[in-house]
């Protein structure tokens, strides 16, 4: 009999030969009748590899595509303790599954050192395209190599390179047999509808998750232990507050509205609660949003409650006082380096506009956005302003001031902004402003929020 | 395309619905031209100016505002915007914003109206419009301010059978695999719709059925992640390839919509719902390769004669193929030549594995050099009977060299 075959297909494996008592042993492969082939996804590359060599079955490997390669790391830095613990975790748990520790608290550094480890060529995923320069640069720095960059317009694969998800999802068809470790940074995202993808596509026998928060809303962690592996480290802010990460404090300040600003606050709030009502839309079931854009869209009056809702939306997030206070809070901390985050461009750009600041959002052009970065960082600009987008990963570690003007309400979005500011410095005291208008929907999310313990323990 | 809040469709016992306009409907016609005539005047004005006057026209009328929200998106679709940097804008931000950074580090303001004066002053502005103006030129490169390159114009017509094939594209980025039926025929459209078919990288079955009194071809039509979930992740190249399907004469579509967190509905369409092809189609145009290998087989042979491929092939058991190209001999014989480009790893194998040892089936198959890398490909091709006798590889293109022995031997076996 012909000897068994595995090959690499556009995100799966085909198998070629298989004998029939086998079959039931390997769950996930499947009779392709377009192909004529049994087929698999890649991701169960090294669960179909482990099988047959439990079965003692010879078999033809083409789908790998990659081989043991040398990572040196040019600079001797030792680990914190809880840094070891996480690594021994990893690679107790297989060297799989994702390792959840508080921003600040040094993943990359574990990434950085579990590469040099596993010694296998590595891709690393990330979910914006500053995080993907972040990487590149640290990831040149500590071994001295050439490092791939793959999205945002470039495409080169070297042993090391670093993707979005979203360029991933593309093209992980055509590269997901070259690579034996895949890292996936804020691994949060992996299990989205589509960025699942990226790691189904991919043959990496070893895969390492790296993020604060691994809980997701939709309860869709269990998807992300499955293609990564599971939470085999865990470490929450208040254990390591004053150790590895600043000192830190949230201070809320409840702002109040302009009397113009109210009456056009209460009016549009009351035309959005009508319409509501009148159209039986409950907006606390998840399906209430997507009702409430559907049946505003139909009529000229929901078009109306729509525009009243984003009226409304808007003076809560962006009101005359919340300014006030933003000009307040900057001249308080002359000399410290600040983060001011909005929910939205618009807001964004109204403050930057206002008090002439460099503005960052995914509007933003490269080299733009890394003179603002890198302006940042030494001192050349003692303000940013952002939207979403230094939410995650992006290290500034100088910003020891964050002000929230308005945000969505997530209890990761606050845990990650807050993370901004509490990298380690000589001294540091972290603040965390968050500026809340008084009697509107934003003083109870704000009240739902403080139950996170990142907020009990202060 | 549409982007999910443009679609208009509707749902009653799992079967969905797109709501088509009439192409013929005076008022949409119209408004179409209207915005057409904005859209073609746009060249040099900014995106806001542009977005502003669409809307006027949007908002003018009450009715039939997704249909116009839409049909604004497909003519956006078509329009060009200068995106490239404005780096004396860049510069200037740079500087004022360094010079910022001091004064909100160093000084002490009594109030903003301080701050903005020191500003200007930096900024060398100094009457009271001026400093008003300092703010809106700050970020006057964000894409609101971008101007309109060019604008790929329409007519109006055109625009609504666009419109409706978008609303079925729409629906398709939803599905996971589509059914298509096609009535058995020799047509040139066929050729361009299994170029759309590879081109996309999808993955296809086609089978012989009989419905009513008629023959026709099954092709059902996935990715290959297909086989393990219900991906959405082949939609755009089902999108995209449904192009393709309105050339041809006679067809029906069948797909399963699922909308996220939705309960998936059953879309039936056939060449009676009255779309007209939106891509140009070049029935009497000689695709370049064609042109190339016909000249090459006319300098070594004038006893073959070349043609694009334009029917299905029967192979063993019951599956067909769409082979690239047929070739006609002097004497009558016929052969089809099948192509396999790197990308076509799977296609590739699923043929040697159809052909098995037989070599009853007149299908010659190229094989690109690329592809013969992979030592699994490598080894298929050696061990298949029928490649052994009808097989040949290239590297660009074929060559006479490696494609004229096996036409000789085909007409040696027939005498």
């Amino acid at each position: 009999m012909d000897p068994l075959k595995i090959d690499f297909d556009k995100g799966t494996l085909i198998l070629q030969n298989v004998p029939e008592s086998l079959q039931s042993q390997l769950p996930d492969i499947l009779w392709d009748e377009r192909t004529l082939t049994h087929r698999a996804p890649a991701y169960r590359y090294r669960h179909i590899i482990s099988q047959l060599r439990a079965h003692d079955m010879p078999y033809e490997d083409t789908a790998r595509q990659f081989t043991v390669k040398e990572f040196a790391n040019q600079k001797q830095v030792s680990p914190y303790p809880y840094q070891s613990e996480a690594i021994d975790a990893w690679h107790a748990n297989g060297k799989r599954g994702v390792i959840s520790l508080p921003t600040g608290a040094g993943k990359t550094f574990i990434a950085i050192l579990l590469i040099a480890d596993t010694q296998r060529p590595t891709l690393v995923h990330v979910p914006t395209i500053d995080l993907m320069h972040q990487w590149y640069e640290v990831l040149k720095e500590h071994f001295e190599q050439e490092v791939g960059l793959y999205g945002g317009g470039q495409h080169e694969l070297q042993d090391l390179t670093v993707t979005t998800y979203q360029s991933a999802v593309m093209h992980a068809p055509h590269y997901g047999n070259r690579f034996g470790l895949a890292i996936y940074d804020e691994c949060h995202h992996l299990p989205g509808d589509q960025y699942q993808y990226a790691a189904i596509s991919s043959i990496a026998p070893f895969r390492l998750g790296l993020t604060a928060t691994p809980e997701r809303v939709d309860g869709k962690e269990s998807r992300l232990y499955a293609l990564v592996g599971e939470c085999c480290y865990e470490a929450q802010v208040q254990e390591l507050s004053g150790k590895t990460l600043s000192e830190y404090r949230v201070v809320t300040i409840a702002v109040d509205m302009q009397d113009t600003e109210r009456i056009q606050y209460e009016e549009a709030r009351r035309t959005y609660l009508d319409f509501l009502k009148k159209a039986r839309i409950n907006m606390g079931t998840s399906r209430g949003w997507h009702t409430f854009l559907w049946k505003s869209s139909q009529s000229e009056e929901g078009r109306v409650a729509f525009k009243a809702y984003l009226t409304q939306k808007q003076l809560s997030f962006a009101s005359a006082a919340k300014q006030e206070w933003v000009w307040k809070l900057i001249q308080r901390h002359r000399g410290d380096r600040i983060l001011i985050f909005t929910q939205d461009n618009d807001t964004a750009y109204q403050i930057g506009t206002r008090f002439f600041l460099p503005v960052l959002t995914h509007q933003t052009k490269l080299k733009e956005r890394n003179a603002f970065l890198n302006g940042f960082r030494d001192g050349t600009f003692s303000i940013l302003v952002t939207s979403k987008v230094l939410n995650e990963g992006v290290d500034v570690p100088e910003a020891n001031v964050a002000i929230i003007v308005s945000g969505s309400g997530s209890v990761r979005e606050h845990v990650q902004r807050l993370g901004r500011i509490l990298r380690k410095r000589e001294g540091k005291q972290a603040v965390l402003y968050e500026l809340i208008s008084k009697k509107t929907s934003e003083q109870f999310v704000n009240q739902r929020r403080r139950q996170h313990h990142a907020y009990q323990t202060r | 395309m549409l982007t999910k809040d443009l679609l208009r469709y509707k749902i009653r016992e799992g079967q969905i619905y797109p709501q088509f306009v009439k192409p013929t409907d005076s008022q949409l016609l119209s408004v179409s031209d209207q915005l057409i005539t904005v859209f073609e005047a746009s060249p040099n004005t900014q995106r806001s100016t542009l977005l502003e006057t669409s809307k006027h026209i949007i908002d003018s009328t009450p009715d039939n505002v997704i249909v116009k929200r839409g049909l604004e998106k497909l003519l956006l679709d078509r329009t060009e915007f200068d995106t490239a940097p404005n780096e004396e804008l860049i510069a200037f931000r740079q500087n004022l914003f360094t010079e910022t950074s001091r004064l909100l580090s160093q000084d002490m303001f009594s109030n903003y109206e301080e701050y903005l004066q020191k500003v200007s002053q930096i900024a060398g502005v100094e009457s009271q419009s001026e400093k008003g103006e300092l703010g809106d030129r700050l970020y006057a490169d964000l894409p609101n301010c971008q101007p309109v390159l060019s604008f790929k114009t329409l007519s109006a017509q055109h625009l609504l059978h666009r419109y409706n094939t978008a609303q079925v594209q729409g629906l398709l980025l939803h599905c996971n695999s589509l059914t298509l039926n096609l009535s058995e025929s020799m047509t040139a459209e066929l050729r361009q719709l299994f170029k759309y078919l590879r081109f996309n990288q999808l993955l296809s079955t086609i089978r012989k059925k009989k419905i009513g009194n008629d023959d026709c071809f099954q092709i059902t039509v996935d990715g290959p992640l297909n086989l393990f979930y219900k991906t959405k992740r082949y939609g755009m190249n089902l999108a995209n390839f449904f192009v393709a399907v309105l050339h041809q004469p006679k067809w029906e579509i069948t797909a399963e919509i699922q909308f996220r967190n939705k309960r998936s509905s059953r879309l039936y369409l056939n060449e009676s719902c009255g779309i007209k092809p939106i891509s140009q189609q070049f029935l009497a145009y000689i695709p370049e390769d064609i042109q190339l290998f016909q000249d090459m087989l006319h300098n070594k042979t004038d006893d073959w004669q070349i043609h694009p491929g334009s029917q299905f092939l029967p192979l063993p058991g019951d599956f067909y193929c769409f082979p690239d190209y047929q070739l006609i001999h002097t004497s009558g014989i016929e052969v089809w030549i099948e192509l396999f480009h790197p990308w076509h790893q799977g296609h590739l194998l699923a043929r040697l594995n159809t052909l098995g040892a037989q070599t009853g089936t007149p299908l010659i198959i190229g094989v690109s050099k690329e592809l013969q890398k992979q030592s699994i490909i490598a080894e298929a091709m050696e061990t298949s009977g029928h490649f052994s006798k009808f097989g040949f590889t290239f590297r660009d293109i074929p060559t006479m060299g490696a494609l004229l022995p096996i036409l000789n031997s085909l007409v040696d076996i027939d005498r």
